[in-house]
């Protein structure tokens, strides 16, 4: 267990005198680093515990602490919390207010009194991390759903905040638009962010978490790993929820072959592998990483060097999926790219993924997991840098 | 929908562009497709609020006509649920809103209230007829426009995006909601972002891409296509490709395709397990559920599906184990070979025979037997 990063403690919170407590008695810890997620019915009091987190509700009765100091509710002090715990609301209209995209975005670092040329760094970066660094002079109110989404999440990634909170970040979003939101919020995780989010897609959810904390009633009733509540049935029912469908399947799948329900399979690859049983031959998964300013030359290159041709392509990161110059190597994996390229590699197939530099330990963990769990023996080979021509072997 | 195009203002390009779509009376429809595909405006088209520009729209194939007379009639038999409640409801009072739909198309007062009572129960809302509908949460506004588009008794209801931003319990309960209409011979079309619900659900797919309706036809025939797919902003759903990916793997044939999570588990056990028998409760108004059930093994788990039933059952008190998703999970504890029990609304019968036939094509022959 890694040290809390926020706790809560016995939290008790009512939008006014003789209304009901929103929360009433909730008492958890976050911990840094680990992948969190809110569960609960709508009404159960998760934008509420939010707020809470956000310092943008005092609590009636109860502590909030961050990094074992408790908040203190004045006014410099709460925009430091703010600054460090960070929030993207729901509705992308309730945190754009600014005409202009760019300036939206400008908005929260230039409060944070930041030297203009830094804003401006952020502003590119957290813009490009979104793919919406293109409509930067663009102005708001002509943006769709979707994209007023992304420039609210880039407003709050140029706070580089140390926690963030994802309330409901895919609803409204269509699926591909929602895969590359769970890809930045993989990512901030990578680099040292603590990611809290809520989400009504409890498969989503499932695949994503470390730790959930499920909310009923504005209490809290569970807290720990997704396993420990899906298996109690009654209780998942009782918070308005629901099993996941690959929770389920795996579930039957013990009954069916008499193996054993763990470990759990998360996600479609790691499902069929058990499905499936091991002892089958997989392709190896080539892992190029591709940073941000490659080119289609060095990319191209690259592959040669590495004597890779003909093979199923896919792509993880924002950096690898913004260099549109990769387009003429050829991907057929634009989304879900780990998922699909394991996928293929249990075919028996080699494949390759194209990588953010910071997102290649992820993947070579996710494959590592695959085999100990007994999911499927993925051979990886990570390729040198597309931007390095030096050396000729892939490095094992 | 003929030829059908339409742009906001001549300046802009085209929203829905040269759409040549049509929707089968009765079937299940789903209309998918990314964020600003032209979903929403395709249905404001539907409902002649938004008149093409060019082309035409036909209902029963006779073209809409946009005069007053022409419009109250379209409108009389399509009923459409927007996917943000606060542009639909405007009245103070549950029950007003409810009965503005009917009381515009003319219906007495003692039917509109009899159709009232039947839309609440419908959407499960019964104790709020005379409630504001301020003091009502997101989730609840939602069931309320749902049962405003209910009590005008459509021959088609369109409903955008049902289950954003409802919890999954809720959802569920929109989509059993959606199947009842269906058996009542209702044409149902719903645009959803859910690619694993849309599949569950229908029977077939319409997908819009910058206006244009660029498939129609079953799911697995465009799912199957990847590159249209990811060119439309969508996703494989999850069962479609783990059904494929082990057909590719061990060598079995894809079809037939598993949707729910008891055909999947059927298909992988190839019958090897002898399945047990459902014990069917079918529900209907002034019959009880606590005899029958004292009447059926206890070990078997007993799932509910249905508004009415699940009301029923819980004022009545019933060990239930599936309050939620019952037909999925009686029949999954059936091809895993248990006996279990389902309670349903009568309606729902048909749905529940396909359920039993289609796992027969997936090597599960379950048994069923009614209580009565």
């Amino acid at each position: 267990m890694s040290e809390p990063v926020l706790e809560l403690e016995n939290i008790v919170f009512s939008y006014g005198k003789g209304i009901d407590p929103a929360l009433n008695g909730v008492s958890l810890s976050v911990g840094r680093g680990v992948k969190t997620v809110i569960l609960g019915a709508n009404g159960a009091g998760k934008s509420t515990l939010f707020g809470i987190m956000n310092a943008l509700y005092r609590p009636d009765k109860g502590t909030v602490k961050y990094n074992g100091v408790p908040y203190v509710y004045r006014k410099k002090a709460v925009t430091r919390i703010r600054t460090d715990v960070s929030i993207l609301f729901q509705n992308p209209d309730d945190m754009l207010f600014k005409p202009y995209v760019g300036q939206d975005v400008a908005y929260g670092p230039e409060n944070l009194g930041l030297p203009s040329a830094e804003v401006e760094i952020r502003v590119r970066d957290s813009l490009r991390a979104v793919g919406m660094l293109e409509y930067r002079d663009k102005p708001t109110m002509r943006l769709s759903y979707g994209q007023r989404k992304r420039v609210a999440l880039a407003g709050v990634l140029a706070m580089q905040p140390k926690v963030l909170i994802l309330d409901e970040p895919t609803a409204g979003l269509d699926p591909q638009m929602a895969s590359e939101v769970m890809e930045i919020a993989e990512q901030l995780h990578r680099n040292g962010t603590t990611v809290i989010m809520s989400s009504h897609d409890t498969d989503l959810v499932y695949s994503w978490a470390d730790e959930v904390h499920v909310l009923m009633n504005g209490r809290c009733v569970y807290s720990g790993v997704p396993e420990g509540f899906y298996r109690d049935k009654n209780s998942v029912y009782l918070a308005g929820l629901l099993q996941p469908k690959v929770f389920l399947m795996n579930e039957g799948l013990a009954t069916l072959t008499g193996c054993s329900v763990e470990p759990y399979p998360r996600t479609r690859s790691q499902l069929v592998g058990k499905t499936i049983g091991s002892g089958r031959g997989c392709g190896r998964l080539y892992v190029l990483p591709v940073p941000g300013m490659a080119s289609d030359e060095t990319v191209v290159k690259a592959l040669s060097v590495a004597g890779i041709s003909d093979m199923p392509k896919g792509i993880y990161g924002r950096s690898a999926r913004k260099a549109r110059n990769i387009a003429s190597v050829g991907i057929d994996y634009m989304y879900d790219g780990p998922e699909n390229c394991f996928l293929k590699c249990m075919e028996g197939k080699d494949s390759l993924l194209l990588c953010d530099p910071d997102m290649v330990d992820i993947v070579v963990s996710m494959v590592s997991v695959m085999a100990s769990d007994g999911f499927g023996t993925i051979e990886c080979s990570v390729l040198e840098p597309a931007e390095k021509r030096e050396r000729k072997t892939p490095k094992k | 929908m003929k030829d059908v195009s339409f742009t906001h203002s001549s300046a802009l390009p085209n929203v829905l562009d040269s759409i040549n779509l049509s929707v089968t009376k009765g079937s299940r429809s789903a209309i998918m497709g990314a964020n600003g595909a032209g979903k929403t405006t395709f249905f404001y088209t539907l409902m002649g609020v938004y008149k093409p520009q060019k082309g035409e729209v036909l209902f029963d194939g006779e073209p809409i006509e946009y005069s007053k007379k022409g419009l109250s009639k379209v409108r009389s038999k399509i009923g459409m649920v927007l996917q943000n409640p606060d542009e639909q409801l405007f009245s103070t009072i549950v029950e007003e809103d409810i009965a503005f739909g009917p009381m515009n198309l003319g219906i007495p007062r003692d039917e509109i209230d009899i159709r009232i009572d039947r839309a609440l129960k419908d959407v499960r809302m019964t104790g709020y007829r005379s409630v504001p509908l301020h003091q009502l949460s997101g989730g609840q506004r939602k069931r309320i426009a749902i049962a405003g588009a209910l009590a005008v008794q459509p021959e088609v209801m369109i409903m955008d995006e049902p289950t954003a931003g409802l919890d999954p319990q809720a959802s569920l309960e929109v989509m059993e909601l959606a199947e009842k209409l269906h058996l009542r011979g209702v044409t149902v079309l719903v645009s959803t972002h859910d690619v694993d619900l849309a599949y569950s659900w229908c029977d077939d797919v319409h997908v819009l891409r910058h206006g244009k309706c660029i498939y129609s036809g079953t799911s697995e025939g465009f799912y199957s296509d990847r590159e249209n797919v990811y060119l439309s902003g969508l996703l494989q759903p999850s069962t479609y490709t783990m059904n494929r990916e082990i057909a590719l793997i061990c060598g079995t044939d894809e079809s037939p395709y598993p949707r729910k999570v008891c055909e999947y588990l059927s298909k992988i056990g190839k019958g090897g397990k002898t399945p047990g028998t459902v014990y069917l409760l079918p529900y209907e108004e002034g019959t009880g559920l606590t005899d029958r059930l004292s009447k059926v093994p206890s070990d078997a788990r007993v799932g509910v599906y249905g508004s009415d039933a699940r009301n029923q059952a819980s004022d009545e008190r019933c060990r239930v184990d599936f309050y939620f998703d019952g037909l999925d999970s009686c029949f999954t504890d059936a091809v895993l070979g248990k006996d279990s029990v389902l309670v349903y609304d009568s309606v729902y019968s048909p749905l529940i025979e396909e359920q039993v036939a289609a796992l027969k094509g997936f090597g599960s022959d379950i048994s069923t037997e009614v209580v009565m």
